[in-house]
């Protein structure tokens, strides 16, 4: 019998499946892509993307979205942006390359840092993609730096226990002990070797005999010119010998300051366990405002190093997450091609801004794109309005890219916050902040800088009872303006972090004024704690290595008179014997 | 429980179905590959046309489908390697490119590590399998088959309402 191979009568009900499948994409085309971006939204950014409405209109090429909110990814119950409307014109025919071109979007009523009742951070919690790498990376850049910490709330400067094991001057003092025994050890033995006995006993000998002998005695002349050469051999003998004594007691001598060097870094070790309060103006500077600066810096890195992720230079296949489902999630392999379209260009848009309120700013952005090699230009963005200058580039075109912002943005209502170390608050009022950043290739250059000249200051009740805080509170009330400008600069691994402010001399100088006895007194005692502890000993050693030296610089020096001495005699003898008489 | 129930009538009905051993191992061939394939994919609509279109056992189909899914997911690992090595192979690149800025190529998702290492693995492991599955069907029929066809439970199995919609698709 003939097996027939297809299945005729299936055409009908795969047919009817297929138009199922149509009545619902068109019945739920509109929900699946709002779903799906905002399933890929939060899946690049690390933050909770929702959507309230979004409509395809692919015949026209129109894609509007309507109640866009992103979260933020760095605060729990912040929102980074909110849009009243997107609309986006889109290519259509690029979409059968799985391409997403946008010619233009209009997006109105963006609003930037609104409050949100749930938290939307995604890449925090769960570390996981490129977002939450990126996030771990940024962190782990932003604690890096050694912010000092003031340490006024009590005004009290204690001392932590000092481990007599921690000093490095004690196996200093053992190390140069066991040097100088062996030093005299092996200058004894370089004494011995030099058998100066049998040359001094000879030249005495010599000497006797010359005295007694008459000038035509030749043998015992030449005996005696011979003795003198033998003195002469152990005298250079006993130069080399002096020569080495020198050079040893000399490094003992270094060993000797060495232990200075290592009780003075013992000092310091001591002293870095005191809680002291820090009294230098750039250390006040650093620890009131660092961690407050330090923040911006990181947000600003952590959205240029995912441009840097999502924004490759370069025409290499790049391989980033593949979709999160039930299945292992793998690798989306893109394979960019020269002239032809990228994976995601946004050619322009326009922003309608709403900040401080209901007031209206504009902006621009234009070549923002997956492929820059392929768009071959660089993503520009701009705003601008009452008090607002900002702009920013991203090159990503060449081989190391350069990465540019800039913003001052005045007349905003800054939040209050906590002055770290300090039980006080500080409210900036309406202030103009400045950003200015630069990451070319791996090197950083950036700058952040608040002005007001109506802060406003609060303390806590903690801080009422104490010297310090009312001096502090005494000195700070009464300053209404406030300059803080951080400065970040050097590699990105290594970077460099200053801080300063119109505060620091103020409090700086009151502290010195408050606490400067204190504090002396505290290191003073701290001194003694340490010297109580290597005293016993550093003082013996140093006794050995001064015996060790005077013992071994006299027994040369001796030996080396009795040698001179014989030498001078014998010549004399010699020119006395020898000189011509006339009658 | 009804998954399961499902699985069960499948696996009978298909193997007492009046198809030949062939029909049903290549149905059981074609469901390997969406159950060793992630799922929503435009391949496995493909697959699955083919097994509505040809005269294969669509029940087999549906039990290939059932026994291959936790193995794809197991297999998960192996077809990202295999992806990875294949996508990212110099030698490959000139080829992986065109197709990729090729129209209506980039929707099969052959971009994906494990969408292609496991395309890749299952139609390699489709003939084996059919040749593999038409020996087993053959033999199972000639030796216990026909003692399962007239137990009770089996009986009560293909009562149900599921096995007369089988039924509709049996070749």
């Amino acid at each position: 019998m003939r097996v027939k191979i297809f299945r005729w009568r299936a055409i009908g009900p795969l047919l009817v499946l297929l138009v199922i499948a149509g009545v619902l994409w068109w019945l739920f085309a509109d929900t699946i892509a709002r779903r799906e971006t905002q399933k890929v939204g939060t899946q690049m950014l690390g933050a909770k993307v929702e959507i309230q409405d979004l409509h395809l209109d692919l015949r026209n090429g129109d894609v509007t979205i309507r109640g866009l909110t992103i979260a933020s990814p760095h605060e729990a119950f912040k929102n980074l942006l909110q849009a009243d409307e997107i609309v986006a014109d889109l290519d259509v025919v690029p979409l059968t390359e799985k391409k997403i071109i946008i010619d233009r979007i209009v997006a109105n009523g963006l609003r930037f840092g609104t409050p949100r009742q749930t938290d939307g951070r995604v890449a925090a919690k769960s570390g996981e993609g490129i977002a939450g790498r990126v996030l771990a990376e940024t962190r782990q850049w932003a604690s890096q730096f050694q912010i000092p910490v003031l340490q006024l709330a009590t005004g009290k400067i204690s001392i932590d226990s000092l481990d007599p094991r921690r000093l490095s001057t004690i196996p200093a003092a053992e190390a140069l002990g066991a040097k100088a025994d062996s030093s005299r050890r092996a200058w004894q033995a370089a004494f011995d070797t030099l058998h100066l006995g049998p040359a001094l006993d000879s030249a005495s000998a010599t000497l006797e005999r010359l005295k007694r002998a008459r000038a035509t005695d030749l043998a015992t002349l030449n005996e005696a010119r011979q003795a003198i050469n033998r003195l002469k051999r152990a005298r250079d003998r006993v130069t080399t010998l002096e020569r080495n004594v020198t050079q040893g007691t000399a490094n003992l001598k270094a060993g000797i300051a060495g232990l200075d060097s290592a009780r003075r870094r013992d000092y310091a070790f001591a002293r870095s366990l005191l809680q002291l309060p820090s009294l230098d103006a750039p250390e006040v500077g650093s620890a009131l405002f660092a961690p407050g600066a330090i923040k911006p810096f990181e947000r600003v890195l952590y959205w240029t190093q995912l441009a840097r992720r999502y924004m490759p230079p370069g025409l290499l296949p790049r391989a980033t997450t593949g979709p999160s489902r039930a299945r292992r999630a793998g690798e989306d392999v893109r394979f960019p091609k020269e002239r032809a379209l990228p994976r995601f260009l946004l050619r322009s848009a326009e922003l309608s801004i709403f900040l401080k309120g209901t007031q209206r700013y504009a902006g621009q952005l234009t070549g923002l794109t997956s492929d820059p090699a392929l768009y071959g230009r660089p993503m520009l963005a701009h705003a601008t309005g009452p008090q607002l200058t900002a702009g920013a580039m991203l090159n990503h075109l060449r081989g190391v890219p350069v990465d540019t912002a800039g913003a001052t943005l005045g007349g905003i209502r800054l939040p209050a916050f906590q002055v770290p170390g300090l039980p006080l608050r500080l409210d900036p009022g309406a202030a103009t902040t400045q950003l200015g950043f630069n990451l070319d290739g791996d090197t950083i250059h950036a700058r952040f800088a608040i002005r007001s000249s109506n802060v406003r200051w609060a303390r806590d009740s903690g801080f009422a009872n104490t010297t310090i805080g009312d001096l502090i509170w005494r000195t700070v009330s009464g300053i209404s303006n406030l300059d803080v400008e951080a400065r970040l600069s050097g590699e990105l691994h290594r970077p460099q972090l200053a801080v300063r402010s119109n505060l620091d001399q103020a409090i700086a100088s009151r502290l010195r004024e408050v606490l400067g006895e204190e504090v002396a007194a505290a290191e003073r005692q701290m001194r003694e704690r340490v010297d109580a502890l290597i005293n016993d000993k550093v003082g013996p050693v140093r006794a050995r290595v001064n015996e060790v030296q005077t013992q071994a610089q006299a027994q040369v020096a001796q030996q080396r008179a009795r040698l001179d001495e014989l030498q001078r005699e014998l010549e004399q003898r010699l020119r006395d014997m020898t000189r011509l008489r006339l009658p | 429980v009804f998954a399961l129930i499902k699985l069960i009538q499948s696996l009978f009905g298909a193997l007492h179905s009046e198809g030949t051993p062939g029909q049903l191992a290549a149905g059981i061939a074609l469901g390997s590959i969406m159950g060793l394939t992630p799922l929503v994919n435009p391949h496995n609509a493909v697959v699955f046309a083919l097994l509505v279109l040809l005269n294969v056992s669509f029940a087999g189909g549906m039990l290939g489908w059932a026994l291959f899914v936790p193995i794809g997911f197991l297999l998960d690992p192996l077809f990202d390697w295999i992806g990875h090595g294949l996508l990212l192979a110099p030698s490959l690149r000139g080829m992986w490119t065109s197709l990729y800025n090729t129209p209506i190529v980039p929707l099969t998702n052959f971009n994906n590590t494990v969408v292609l290492g496991s395309l890749v693995f299952a139609l390699l492991a489709f003939v084996p399998l059919f040749l593999a599955a038409r020996w087993a069907v053959a033999r199972y029929r000639a030796t216990v088959g026909e003692r399962v066809r007239q137990s009770r439970w089996y009986r009560a199995l293909t009562a149900t309402k599921l096995y007369n919609v089988y039924r509709m698709f049996r070749p």
